[in-house]
């Protein structure tokens, strides 16, 4: 995979907290337009990747580049308007609103949330207010919540609490989408519905690196895979490749 | 010269009594993350209580101290026993916490107010009240009672903390509350330890107020709040942080009395704290706190 | 009577802007300031001084107070919102301390314990405003306008990113939300508002001093927004009817003013507590935001 062709390149990126290193100059790149599975046991410093690209925490040495430009070091909010949003393992949905507002809070509404045009320009503010909403109902539509609109986050199912994470990345825009374990404690039909859309993000032209544990679903999520190992980079190709490995599925399940 | 060697030594003889606040009231917010400036209360009341004992029961002075002491350890496992465990059982945000601390703070001083008047009242200390000259410095010998109590329960405080079971507890609280409950340790014992311990080795600060100065019912609040300051310049969760932050307080304070006009000290003190956050905000040996961790 | 019910009516209008604009900050953005009086009386000060001193008009009172208290709120908020929230906590005690201080002691400016007599009466266009009962129009004014901002800014995109950061703010940050600017720009928003009840107080009562912007006063100001229930605007206004009646129902009890001002502060104390134990979201209770 040439460099140049990569969104997000990781070069020689290293963490520790107190003594122990969670990730170690960990190398890799994201190709556009299709989904990188991130893999490795417990531990192995996936999410602590994923803390590092989006500025949730500083690396002590080596570089995240989007599109070439240097993103380490920055604010997590910087980070998300040049392109890059996250969900969480843990979700972290705004319990205590409506899918629609959480679905919003992704949308862009720069002059609404800006105080002095809020009050100087209510003309634009109330478009753009409108212009939003529309979008947040076609997101939900997307991801199958659009009759769920007016609930609380909180009273969703888990799957749907998990699309609605998605879904309210989705509609920041960002062309790159990382996702903490997309499938984790899901059932069979849970994951009939959220495999295919998960798919259905590289069609929109989003670039999507993930997080998965589970080892057959891998190949099925993913084009390119990255094995993570005690904080460093092991392998990385096309998952059938690694899936395949004695070596590596040996670390994996720890035998 | 020998005024600033003057202001020095009550800078320490006061900061004893602020290292005091500042050990209990941090090591209740290192291990329990709760805000309580209901501490403030407690403090004034072991206080009052020394007083009481002594003035309207008429016990001799130790034994007005030793019951003072055991009664604010007592009385700060009442607030968290009656207040805070009920919040936290229902699953209270911490914002909550701090307003029902506050709302006991107000009604504590009020009642105290009602109950005493707002005048300060002083105990009878007897020899303690002679004066002792050091080099050019004067002093009365409760001021050496005081440094000598600060010392003894700074030490006494870490010794627990490190050897005893009990305490080996409350660090492990402290440091992960997690971990703590993953391996057994039942958070609620823990933290009325807590308290009982953190109001106790504070009492005493009340009380050699009461017995130097006086006492006043509204005392506490400006105490608990600039042992907050020291908690959060020292660190949050580090002991000896607590200390050394109290102390600079004091001594800044008091020797900044030397260049400025005296009733310009609380604005030296917060001054401080804002340029402190800027400069260090884990301050000197601490963890940050984060208002949510990732 | 007229005069006594119009003062009374007058009073509540002044502490809805302090409570509405103070739940900006703990109700709606989980942030609680312990130096709300201090800003009240910035503003009170501010436009006192800018009547006496400068000459300036109400208007000219009114700009001053805003921008005066919006600038001593940034001075603390800018160092302390970038850590914690605890640390605002201190923080605002803090300038609580240091401005009560300033009012007591930089007698030059604010002439100390014996504050600052003689403040004129508003000039409203073109109309002195004198009698109480024209006052109540003015403060009621001033609390609709308050109301409408605090409403505005709750009910739009900016007030779902506040919400946003206190219900989550490591979600808000993921989602390119500014946590810390916005916190910073509520802080004083909330203070430029309440700054202006200050300076609408100095020209009511025509003369200030430093006890009324005390500690006690603060806690007083955060009792009635949590009274209320702070998640929704009209609570911080049913919170001061209600907080405002009782000194004046005490007052038919012949207890002596000694007891009285530490009586009120019992009953104040007392009902965080009980609220805070039984109900937590106040007399109104909590607002579905979803729709």
């Amino acid at each position: 995979m040439a460099a140049e062709t990569a969104v997000l390149q990781l070069q020689g990126v290293s963490r520790s907290f107190g003594g122990i290193q969670a990730v170690d100059s960990c190398t890799f790149d994201v190709p556009p337009g299709v989904i990188t599975g991130l893999i490795g046991p417990n531990g192995a410093g996936k999410t602590t990747v994923f803390n590092l690209i989006t500025g949730f925490l500083s690396a002590s040495h080596g570089s995240i580049r989007l599109q070439g430009a240097e993103i380490l070091g920055l604010p997590p909010h910087r980070v998300e308007r040049l392109g890059v949003v996250r969900t969480f393992q843990h979700l972290r949905l705004w319990n205590k609103m409506s899918v629609l507002e959480n679905v919003l809070l992704g949308c862009a509404t720069p002059a609404g949330e800006n105080v002095f045009s809020l009050f100087m320009r209510a003309g634009a503010v109330r478009a753009e207010e409108r212009r939003a909403r529309e979008r947040a109902m076609e997101v939900l539509q997307f991801f199958g919540l659009a009759d769920r609109a007016p609930e609380l986050a909180e009273d969703l199912a888990y799957p749907e609490q998990k699309l609605l994470s998605m879904a309210r990345i989705f509609a920041t825009d960002a062309p790159v989408l990382l996702l903490d374990e997309p499938t984790s404690g899901l059932d069979s039909e849970s994951l009939g519905r959220i495999v295919p859309l998960v798919r259905r993000l590289v069609e929109h032209g989003k670039t999507v690196l993930l997080i998965e544990h589970n080892m057959e679903l891998i190949s099925e999520l993913s084009d390119q895979v990255v094995f993570l190992h005690q904080g460093r980079v092991l392998a990385a190709g096309p998952p059938a490749e690694i899936t395949r490995d004695p070596a590596l599925t040996e670390i994996y399940f720890g035998v | 010269m020998d005024l600033f060697l003057q202001l020095a030594a009550t800078g320490l003889v006061v900061g004893s009594l602020y290292i005091l606040c500042a050990l209990g009231w941090g090591l209740i917010y290192g291990t329990t993350l709760h805000f309580h400036v209901a501490h403030g209360a407690v403090f004034t009341l072991a206080a009052y209580y020394a007083y009481a004992a002594q003035k309207l029961l008429g016990l001799p002075l130790a034994v007005a101290v030793a019951g003072a002491i055991v009664a604010a350890a007592f009385s700060g496992m009442l607030i968290d026993l009656l207040i805070y465990q009920p919040l936290e059982r229902r699953g209270a945000i911490r914002t909550t916490l701090f307003i029902a601390s506050l709302g006991l703070l107000t009604l504590i001083e009020n009642v105290l107010a009602i109950i005493f008047k707002p005048d300060p009242l002083r105990m009878d200390v007897g020899w303690l009240g002679d004066s002792v000259q050091l080099g050019p410095v004067f002093l009365i010998r409760l001021h050496l009672v005081s440094v000598a109590t600060a010392v003894v329960g700074f030490f006494a405080l870490m010794a627990f903390l490190k050897y005893s079971r009990w305490g080996q507890a409350i660090r492990a609280v402290s440091s992960s509350p997690e971990m703590a409950r993953t391996v057994g340790i039942d958070l609620r014992r823990v933290h009325l330890l807590t308290y009982a311990v953190g109001s106790a080795i504070s009492a005493p600060a009340g009380i050699l107020l009461a017995m130097d100065v006086g006492v006043e019912p509204y005392r506490g609040t400006t105490f608990v709040l600039l042992a907050s300051v020291a908690v959060i310049m020292g660190g949050i969760g580090s002991i000896p942080g607590a200390a050394l932050g109290a102390l600079f307080l004091a001594l800044l304070e008091n020797i900044g009395v030397w260049k400025i006009p005296s009733e310009w000290q609380s604005t030296i003190s917060f001054g401080a704290f804002l340029i402190f956050i800027v400069v260090r905000p884990r301050g000197l040996f601490g963890r940050k706190i984060h208002s949510a961790e990732i | 009577m007229t005069a006594y019910i119009a003062h009374f009516l007058v009073m509540v209008a002044i502490y809805s802007i302090l409570a509405l604009s103070l739940n900006l900050l703990i109700g709606y953005s989980g942030i609680f300031s312990l130096a709300h009086a201090a800003i009240y009386g910035i503003g009170a000060y501010a436009s006192a001084l800018a009547a006496l001193k400068l000459g300036l008009g109400f208007w000219g009172g009114m700009v001053v107070a805003a921008s005066v208290g919006a600038f001593a709120s940034a001075l603390v908020a800018i160092p302390s919102l970038r850590v914690a929230g605890d640390y605002y906590i201190v923080a605002s005690f803090g300038l609580q301390v240091v401005v009560l201080a300033i009012f007591m002691n930089w007698t030059d400016l604010t002439n100390g314990h014996a504050g600052l007599p003689g403040i004129p009466r508003p000039r409203v266009f073109g109309l002195v405003i004198e009698q109480p009962f024209q006052y109540v129009f003015l403060a009621a004014a001033f609390a609709v306008f308050t109301w409408a901002v605090c409403w505005r800014l709750t009910n739009s995109a900016f007030g779902r990113v506040l919400q946003a950061i206190r219900d989550d703010e490591i979600a808000a940050l993921a989602m390119g939300k500014n946590v810390v600017l916005v916190k910073i720009l509520v802080a004083c928003l909330s203070s430029a508002l309440g700054a202006m009840a200050g300076s609408l107080y100095a020209h009511y009562i025509t003369y200030i001093n430093p006890s009324s912007f005390s500690l006690h006063e603060s806690i007083f100001i955060a009792t009635l927004v949590i009274l209320g229930g702070s998640e929704r605007l009209a609570g911080p206004i049913v919170g001061a009817f209600v907080l405002l009646a009782i000194p004046e129902l005490l007052k038919f009890l012949a207890i002596p003013d000694t007891v009285a001002a530490p009586m009120r502060q019992i009953i104040y104390g007392g009902l965080l507590i009980v609220f805070m134990l039984v109900r937590p979201e106040g007399i109104l209770g909590r607002a579905r935001h979803g729709r």
